[in-house]
């Protein structure tokens, strides 16, 4: 099945050159290569049989074809050793430190801002800055407490950060989902390999959640707040609260009363203490921020300010996941914690900056231009594939509200074998990694692996037709 | 009565405007009525210390719940009743060609199709009312299918997967599955009662996974009375139309006949055999009738069915207000005197629908009584 195996001149993850594994994959190599292709089949039938019937889907919007879709899920496993590991981790770590002081001191003294390390324009003219926070303190000063952080790596196999996702960062579930499948499609994959557990994620997210309790620390109720059953991410919401053992709730099952928040119960009002919600600001509230938004909760940010319940992640995060704001990090790091950062950033060009915009303007074909705050590979300019109408479409947009785009070269994502048809081909990769942050910053011992299926494409999200892999963190070989 | 629901009279009302489906979640929260916030904190506190074991369920999770069940065990009547009849008719056949109309017509009563426009048309179009049609109407769907009831059902369930069983899930989503694979029009064309046969058997399996693998707490309570209230229910109208179709047939069905629908009504309830161990097979209308409405021991028979809802109210209203009666409770305590200590004469000739109309009645009173104590906070 490997016979066909280009190495298309990039980071392969698999080979280090042709026919020749690196250690770390010899033994699931060794093992598909002698795998006829119709038993590799058999297996990938029993996968999806099974991701149906536990009803693993998600939503796709504007499908004719009904609306639930099962993530493809790609059976080659993507392995990463504990030594790589050990540099993500730590590199992790860093970056959610720094992000969660740069939250607080943004909605606080903004020393930030004031020496001039982060322009304050670009701060106020952030879509996600929100107002209402400032000097509003939150439990232990923790903004983020879940982030999913994208991580890519390049022709020579640096691992780079290209995106923090500081809101409401989706994937974990299926990061537990796959696990639990490869554990039941290809068991005897594991069998040379150490592979380290990754399914505390939900006992760490409840402890991480407990902590936020202010009062009745002993025995707080904790929800998981999602926006309804037609949300993309429904079934992982679901998936959470499931494995966390607490309630889910919808906005309409939470009622503000006398400065508290209480849900709705058979037995009467039943009073909430942490909300680890999974619905952006904007359908938060609607008496403070969209009010045509039906999701969310009217006056839960007042109750929110006085510090009567706590909320995951904390209102205002998304400052920090402006694309604009993005290639501040770096100094961000520098500012707060004295270090070097571990993990590098793409390079950036901010298009505000007018040097900046004029090399973008002028090199729209090199490069990946991105709205400042689009998600999900939706608003994106992929310069060397683009059209010439594209180009100019983009080139007028940049024009009209700089501060909206920002530019990166394009980054050639290292190359990980899956199942094309009926053999492997290398399809493009990236890992998102999580993060938890409670009293301090804990690293999923894994992360949700995601591929582009298409030949060459370089956008791997699930919205866009991308797949997923099990992502192992293995103790190192030799 | 405390539940604030309109009285019932008259038999249309119950046959047609019943609200036995699950309404329509109401996309503006606001619509809901209010109630003073105030109260129900007070109540509820009180609540909380004595029932401090328990733990609270979301009203909407508690409606959920209510409605999955009762949509499943509906799709198990709709598959019964439409493959006893198919079996039936077979039998008929060539004896009693007029009896095909009329039989499907009953089908269509018991599940409240018979008002429908296209049933309507054909009839009036003197279209023959064939098997055939009513299967595939219930492969189809379209509200009050086959189909509609399994695809709430599990609607229902997705919409509180965190609070049942990954068991209880995968047995219903796969059951599900199982009727919207591409293949399953040629499945029906093929070999209709396979699929009828999969769903009923679908819905005892997920019967017996709710009980084995979901702790008997409140959200188990809320499965059973829902399950329940919709078997007695079922078993009336069943009843009803069938008692109704063999009476106005008068004598012009001979014996044999007769008994195949007999027959036909007890395997429709699912209580063939109970029924021929007990009354050694005599396919008598009056103990026919008796063994259904009354008999304590067959699970398939309306006071068994009322007093397991009843146990389940009780259960809850225990666990939420023990200080209080709640009036479901009291509505279905009522009407299980009334089936436990029901007289052989209320069961015979046309005294047995005036029976039949107000347990139907007290059923209905319960499930509005169930719905403001519970769902509607």
């Amino acid at each position: 099945m490997f016979n066909q195996y280009q190495l298309n001149g990039i980071f392969d993850e698999m080979f280090e050159a042709q026919d020749v594994p690196r250690p770390h994959y010899e033994s699931v190599f060794g093992q598909l290569a002698e795998l006829s292709s119709s038993a590799f089949q058999r297996r990938r039938r029993m996968a999806d049989l099974s991701f149906r019937n536990q009803g693993i889907t998600f939503t796709v919007y504007n499908d004719d074809n009904g609306v639930e879709r099962i993530f493809p899920f790609d059976l080659v496993p993507r392995i990463v050793p504990a030594s790589e590991w050990t540099m993500i981790e730590r590199g992790l770590e860093q970056r959610i430190t720094a992000l969660n002081m740069f939250c607080h001191d943004v909605y606080h003294d903004q020393r930030i801002l004031r020496e001039g390390i982060v322009p304050p324009e670009l701060i106020y003219s952030a879509q996600m800055f929100r107002r209402e926070m400032i000097h509003v303190n939150v439990p232990n000063n923790i903004y983020i407490h879940v982030c999913g952080t994208d991580l890519i790596r390049d022709k020579d196999g640096n691992y780079l950060v290209l995106e923090d996702n500081g809101r409401t960062p989706s994937g974990v579930s299926y990061v537990l989902e796959n696990r639990a499948i490869m554990k039941r499609v290809f068991p005897a994959l594991f069998a040379s390999y150490r592979v380290r557990s990754i399914e505390d994620y939900p006992y760490n997210l409840l402890q991480c959640l407990k902590e936020l309790a202010q009062y009745r620390v002993d025995d707080p109720t904790i929800v998981v707040l999602t926006p309804g059953i037609f949300n993309s991410a429904y079934y992982e919401h679901s998936f959470l609260a499931r494995q966390m053992g607490v309630e889910l709730v919808e906005g309409k099952d939470l009622i503000v009363d006398n400065n508290f928040v209480y849900m709705r119960t058979t037995a009467g009002l039943r009073r909430v203490d942490v909300i680890y919600r999974r619905l952006d600001d904007d359908f938060l509230d609607p008496l403070c921020f969209r009010g045509d938004s039906i999701l969310g909760v009217p006056g839960l940010m007042t109750v929110y300010r006085c510090g009567n319940v706590a909320l995951a992640n904390a209102v205002g995060t998304g400052v920090c996941d402006d694309k604009a704001v993005y290639p501040y990090v770096p100094a961000m790091i520098k500012f707060y914690l004295s270090q070097d950062p571990i993990l590098k950033n793409v390079h950036t060009y901010n298009c505000q900056d007018t040097s900046d915009c004029n090399y973008v303007l002028e090199n729209l074909n090199k490069l990946v231009v991105k709205s400042t705050n689009g998600s999900g590979g939706y608003g994106m300019l992929m310069g060397h594939i683009s059209t010439k109408e594209e180009q100019d479409e983009f080139a007028a947009k940049i024009k009209s509200d700089p501060r909206n785009f920002i530019a990166q070269p394009i980054v050639e994502l290292s190359q990980h074998p899956s199942l094309v048809a009926d053999h492997f081909e290398g399809r493009r990769i990236d890992l998102r990694p999580y993060i938890l942050y409670g009293k301090k910053p804990i690293v999923m011992q894994g992360g949700l692996t995601r591929v582009a299926l298409e030949e060459g494409s370089l956008v791997v999200n699930s919205s866009q037709g991308g797949g997923s892999k099990d992502t192992w963190v293995v103790e190192d070989v030799r | 009565m405390g539940c604030g629901g309109r009285a019932l009279t008259t038999q249309s009302e119950i046959d047609g405007q019943q609200e036995d489906e699950r309404p329509i979640p109401k996309i503006v929260a606001a619509t809901k009525p209010s109630r003073r916030v105030g109260e129900r904190i007070v109540q509820s506190s009180l609540v909380q210390s004595a029932a401090g074991r328990s733990r609270p369920m979301l009203s909407r999770v508690a409606e959920a719940m209510y409605w999955m069940s009762r949509y499943v065990e509906r799709a198990e009547h709709i598959a019964r009743i439409v493959l006893v009849n198919s079996h039936m008719l077979i039998d008929l056949g060539e004896l009693a060609p007029d009896m095909q109309e009329k039989q499907w017509l009953g089908v269509l009563r018991i599940l409240r199709l018979d008002q429908r426009a296209e049933v309507q048309e054909s009839l009036l179009a003197g279209k023959p009312l064939i098997g055939q049609h009513v299967s595939d109407f219930m492969a189809n769907e379209s509200n009050r299918s086959l189909i509609s009831a399994l695809t709430k059902a599990r609607e229902n369930a997705r919409s509180i997967r965190e609070n049942i069983s990954t068991e209880m899930w995968e047995t219903l989503n796969t059951l599900y599955w199982s009727l919207l694979g591409d293949d399953v029009k040629q499945r029906f064309e093929e070999c209709p009662e396979e699929v009828f046969h999969s769903v009923i058997m679908g819905s005892l399996l997920f019967q017996g996974v709710s009980d084995q693998t979901l702790p008997h707490s409140q959200s188990w309570q809320f499965i059973q009375l829902a399950k329940y209230l919709e078997r007695a229910d079922m078993i009336c109208r069943i009843v009803d139309t069938n008692f109704d179709i063999l009476q106005s047939s008068g004598d012009f069905c001979e014996t044999p006949l007769r008994n195949i629908q007999w027959m036909g009504v007890l395997r429709s309830c699912c209580s063939i055999e109970a029924y021929r161990r007990k009354y050694i097979g005599d396919m008598d209308p009056l103990n026919l009738a008796a063994f259904l409405l009354l008999d304590g021991e067959s699970p398939r028979n309306v006071r068994y069915s009322v007093k397991a809802a009843q146990e389940a109210i009780a259960g809850i209203a225990d666990s939420v207000h023990p200080q209080d009666l709640d009036s479901a409770e009291r509505i279905l305590g009522r009407l299980c005197a009334r089936l436990e200590f029901a007289e052989m004469s209320e069961l015979t000739g046309s005294s047995l629908k005036g029976f039949l109309n107000k347990i139907q009645l007290s059923l209905h009173e319960a499930s509005s009584a169930i719905e403001n104590a519970y769902f509607l906070h």
